[in-house]
């Protein structure tokens, strides 16, 4: 039953023009499987009538229950496309036979992590927006019985709200992002009941008609322009007659609404009629049908979803060799000009393998992973040895490297996956053997290819915020729960699991549906089902200081032999954020960074060049900077104070949490002036204790994280979320009514802290009728100073502590600071 | 009162006869051992040699012991006589000043007795002493941490026509980075320089700077287990070109 055969996909992908790859994206709940699975459908692999019902890329178990998708899934598709079809197609070709990589990636904040995986290995997305929704169109038509002209109204507002989401992240390089009704950019679907259709397909159908240019044809579909069936004439304003329309109702809207009522209320002779001006033939046992499943037949017949979308894919995404033209300068980390980011520009198969490994896949037995990435230039074979640089790898450096052979390469095709012998650049592959040595991503190339560098590692939307304790209920399982946790860290991009200083296992999440799925998975998948015991969710706070410090702190070596005098204070607003999103950071050009420093954060001149590093991690939003003058040797002692000061950021005086938002100021420096008594092990400690004074100096603060939480609910439960909301320390700042229904959309921010139990709270309180989704948002600074002892701050930080098996109380200055 | 004793040397026949009385009538005898060694050792057999010779418990003070824990000492040798053993001379190689400066601070009573240390026992080696320039160590070289400063300061020996005493890294009992990093207590294995290890780091800073200091025919002489008279380990002179010994 399936259309086509592992071969012919494998033979398609050597024809670098006739492939797409392509996320499917959108908010939770508008649709994205069950229209992926159209698209299955019509390659063979599920049956055109389950289409809509399937969830064939939603493979756990979980996901079928909640009906909602949580890890991304691929699926390769063959497709081969009428002659007729394409012959407006501009681009280069080679065939009529086209492979789409299709990832399902899911729509729950929570899981944005996925998204985040999917995007990184494909080269374009399918946005599928809710319009009451323009993608559940089936309900437009059936539930809601929307006037035509409504009905455009709505379509119209929905794509206009997309593309001004979409212009926020306009990039010169990619060229017009926005989409246009009537370039055939825009699908308008009806997901459940599997058909869909742009305007190119009515174009082209009244165009054969009457013989107008379909690109006229398709302009009038669209916009301003009416038609008035009494006068067979064209207007761009409403002439006022009766029976003058809006061309899209006119031609568009009405036929299908039409033939939706006929099946709808059986009149049959009808819709034999009008099917039958619309060259569509149902089969014998079709016709016997009636209501809705007559209805679904029809108009699948008549308008395919899957055309729609593949005609859409295949004539506005771009292919690999489109595409990696100019992703290759976001992609590389390395010169632009060597042979590997040639190789990736022009998408060559015989060039040097470069692949970017995105996330692992747990293999159905569950201990062992595949490696899901995409291929950007070379081939991977089964058997090849590749070098494995991981997020780690420094170029010319042993650190995060590995080699090992390709045990077996994959296409991935939903619950199917078949071997082939290799993939070429420009697709997707799965591999076996490879997981010991990538943790969660990772760029592969060549064993012999030691010069090239790494692709660049994903950043990630949200942060794992929220974090639990885990534990197992008997002790004989503890071996089970650290392979556990090491599976569960590989197996999802962004659950980060760690062993605190009291021996705790520590799984963090991005919010609590995320957690609830990672503790799922681990118990059940990843211990064979041993009991855990789950904490309470801890959340992670941010250390910063409020001020600079109100003097310079020294700190004297354990020899005293050496003087280190430092100085905190907080830094510019917004640099952090700046930081965070890798506009200022360590791999930048340091003249380029010296002119944001300077121009948009007014930096000291000669203060911006002498940035040692950012910390934690190299690559945190805390700073290094070298205040001293004419020190001699002071390169010799750098490499222990930049040490010392990646461990300070990522452990603060507070509390032992991360820093942020801090820079670190070397304000001189007195050194032994033999190096055998300034080593690492002099200066390191040093270092660290001397930025704990300058901490404690500068007023220090607790920052914790806030949710950003959108809630849709109608009128009469505002109230009931107000309530909630200010009860759990958080406030609303925006409420708008979402055009054409009654209901609201509302965005609020609420402290993490507060937010467990919120969604519970929140649907008791208004019956039922709020849904809130949460994401993290940003770092609130914590007004009430942890010194006080009866503060809110103090109190979280003893508690912090004690969870942490340190002593409760923050540690005084004076053990950090020396007196000459 | 606090006395610092040197201990010379060799091995525990190398204390002073003054040295010898002091510290026989301590009541807590430290042996401070992370900046250099006595030819046998830091095992047990080598305590207990010490402490039959002086009748004393003896106290191995490693890095830690002295450099944070020095309060206490200081605050025991208040109220009795402690000895705080140091291998050469107290003011040697190695300098405790430190320690005698926070002594005086607190009050407390410090008596010196000196005792031969390499820094005139390198005369041995038919050097006059009055022809030494600054002093310096070379480190062991690590990944990241490779300090080159002591070239300068054999440059300008050289250049005033003065010898150069390079002494040698030794690390025992040393936190490794890993550790510092972490907040942890982990120790490297102790590793002492040989002097071939210091030719080659002594080529590989010539190497980099380029700056003439010395190259591989300047001639060297190296010294091991000065003052040693043990039979099996005697000490060790050597004369050679730079060269000849680094590979």
């Amino acid at each position: 039953m399936v259309k086509f055969s592992v071969e012919e996909v494998r033979r398609i992908m050597d024809k670098k023009h006739n492939i797409r790859n392509m996320s499917v994206i959108a908010h939770v709940d508008h649709g994205k499987t069950t229209l992926t699975d159209s698209l299955v459908a019509a390659a063979g692999i599920i049956a055109q009538e389950a289409a809509g019902d399937v969830r064939l890329t939603d493979t756990r178990e979980d996901e079928a229950n909640r009906g909602i998708t949580i890890k991304s899934t691929g699926i390769s598709l063959f497709y081969e496309m009428a002659e007729a079809s394409l012959k407006d197609f501009k681009g280069e070709r080679d065939g009529n036979e086209y492979l789409i990589n299709l990832i399902d990636s899911p729509g729950h904040v929570d899981f944005s992590s996925e998204v985040t995986a999917a995007l990184r290995i494909t080269d374009g997305a399918l946005v599928v927006v809710d319009c009451v929704e323009v993608n559940k169109l089936d309900r437009c038509f059936l539930e809601l019985q929307h006037e035509g002209e409504e009905a455009y109204q709505t379509f119209q507002r929905v794509i206009e709200n997309a593309n001004v989401i979409i212009s926020t992240y306009e990039d010169p390089r990619l060229g017009d992002v926005q989409v246009y009704p009537e370039k055939g950019t825009v699908a308008f679907s009806a997901g459940l009941h599997g058909w869909a259709f742009t305007l190119t397909k009515f174009a082209k159908m009244y165009a054969d008609k009457s013989r107008v240019d379909q690109i006229k044809m398709m302009e009038k579909l669209w916009g301003e322009n009416y038609f008035d069936p009494s006068t067979r004439k064209w207007t761009t304003k409403h002439t006022g007659s009766t029976t003058c329309q809006r061309g899209f109702v006119q031609f568009v809207y009405n036929p299908i609404k039409k033939i939706i009522d006929a099946c709808m209320t059986g009149k049959k002779d009808e819709l034999w009629e009008m099917l039958e001006k619309v060259k569509v033939s149902l089969r014998s046992e079709d016709k016997e049908q009636t209501g809705k499943a007559l209805m679904k037949r029809v108009m699948q017949n008549w308008l395919p979803a899957s055309d729609a979308l593949l005609e859409m894919m295949v004539f506005h995404l771009p292919s690999p060799a489109k595409a990696q033209r100019y992703r290759v300068e976001n992609l590389y980390e390395g010169p632009l000009d060597d042979a590997y980011a040639t190789a990736v520009r022009n998408c060559d198969p015989e060039g040097p393998l470069m692949l970017y490994v995105s996330k692992m896949i747990p293999a159905f037995d569950k201990g062992r992973f595949f490696a899901f990435g995409r291929v950007f230039s070379g081939k991977v074979s089964t058997g090849m040895k590749v070098r494995i640089m991981g997020p780690n790898y420094v170029p010319g450096q042993k650190t995060d490297l590995y080699v090992k052979s390709v045990q077996r390469t994959v296409i991935w095709m939903g619950r199917r996956q078949e071997s082939v012998d290799d993939v070429p650049c420009g697709s997707t592959v799965a591999m076996v053997g490879l997981d010991q040595s990538i943790s969660k991503n990772a760029t592969l190339t060549d064993e012999r290819e030691v010069h090239a560098h790494p692709i660049r590692a994903m950043k990630f939307s949200v942060s794992p915020v929220v974090r639990v304790a885990v534990q197992c209920k008997a002790a004989a399982d503890l071996p089970k729960l650290v392979e556990g946790l090491k599976r569960l860290a590989k197996s999802d991009p962004m659950v980060v699991c760690s062993i605190e200083e009291s021996g705790e296992h520590i799984v963090a999440g991005a919010g609590e549906l995320h957690l609830e799925i990672c503790l799922k998975d681990l118990k059940d998948d990843f211990m064979g089902g041993a009991e855990i015991v789950v904490s309470d969710p801890i959340v992670s706070f941010r250390e910063t200081v409020l001020e600079k410090s109100s003097h310079t702190v020294m700190s004297k070596s354990p020899n005293k032999h050496n003087r280190l005098y430092f100085e905190a204070r907080p830094l510019e607003e917004g640099l952090a954020e700046a930081i965070d999103e890798g506009r200022i950071g360590p791999m930048d050009d340091p003249k380029a960074r010296s002119k944001i420093l300077i121009e948009e954060f007014s930096w000291d001149k000669d203060v911006a060049k002498k940035i040692w590093c950012f910390g934690p991690e190299t690559a945190g939003p805390n700073m290094l900077v070298d205040m001293t003058k004419g020190i001699q040797y002071l390169n010799e002692i750098k490499d222990s104070v930049v040490a010392a000061f990646q461990s300070t950021t990522k452990a603060g005086v507070l509390a032992e949490e991360n820093m942020r938002g801090i820079a670190f100021e070397v304000c001189d420096v007195m050194l032994h002036t033999d190096s055998i008594h300034r080593g690492g092990g002099q200066i390191i400690p040093t270092a660290h204790r001397a930025m704990y004074a300058a901490q404690l100096t500068a007023k220090p603060r607790l920052l914790e994280p806030v949710y950003l939480v959108e809630i849709q609910a109608p009128e009469q439960a505002l109230g009931g979320i107000d309530g909630v909301l200010n009860q759990k320390r958080g406030h609303v700042f925006e409420a708008n009514q979402r055009a054409g229904t009654p209901l609201y959309n509302i965005k609020a921010y609420l402290p993490v802290v507060e937010s467990f139990g919120f969604s519970g709270t929140l649907r008791a309180a208004t019956s039922g009728q709020a849904f809130p989704q949460a994401v993290f948002d940003h770092w609130e600074m914590m007004s009430s100073d942890p010194n006080d002892c009866t503060s809110q701050a103090a109190q979280i930080v003893a508690n912090i502590r004690k969870r942490k098996g340190m002593k409760e109380k923050i540690t005084p200055l004076s053990e950090y600071e020396d007196k000459l | 009162m606090l006395y610092f004793v040197g201990l010379g040397l060799g091995d525990e026949q190398d204390i002073t006869l003054r040295g010898l009385q002091v510290v026989r009538t301590c009541r807590t005898v430290y042996l401070e051992a992370y900046t250099s060694l006595l030819c046998f050792g830091l095992g047990p057999s080598a305590i207990s040699t010490l402490e039959e010779l002086y009748g004393r418990p003896v106290v191995l003070a490693d890095r830690e012991t002295v450099e944070q824990g020095a309060d206490a000492i200081l605050e025991e040798a208040k109220s009795s006589d402690v000895a705080f053993l140091v291998v050469g001379d107290p003011f040697g190689a190695t300098t405790h000043s430190d320690l005698v400066v926070r002594a005086r601070n607190m009050g407390v009573k410090v008596q010196i007795i000196h005792n031969a240390s390499i820094m005139n026992a390198v005369g041995a080696c038919g050097l006059q002493l009055y022809r030494f320039g600054e002093a310096i160590s070379i480190p062991f070289f690590t990944e990241t941490w490779r300090p080159e400063s002591f070239y300068d300061k054999i440059k300008s020996n050289r250049l005033l026509g003065l010898h150069t005493l390079c002494l040698l890294d030794i690390r025992v009992k040393e936190p490794t980075l890993e550790s510092l990093c972490r907040g942890k207590k982990e120790y490297e294995p102790p590793k002492y320089m040989t002097v071939n290890t210091a030719l080659e780091q002594l080529l590989e800073v010539e190497e980099n700077q380029k700056c003439n200091a010395y190259n591989g025919n300047t001639i060297c002489v190296g010294l091991a287990r000065i003052g040693n008279l043990h039979p099996m380990e005697d000490e060790m002179l050597a004369i050679f070109s730079i060269q000849s010994h680094a590979e």
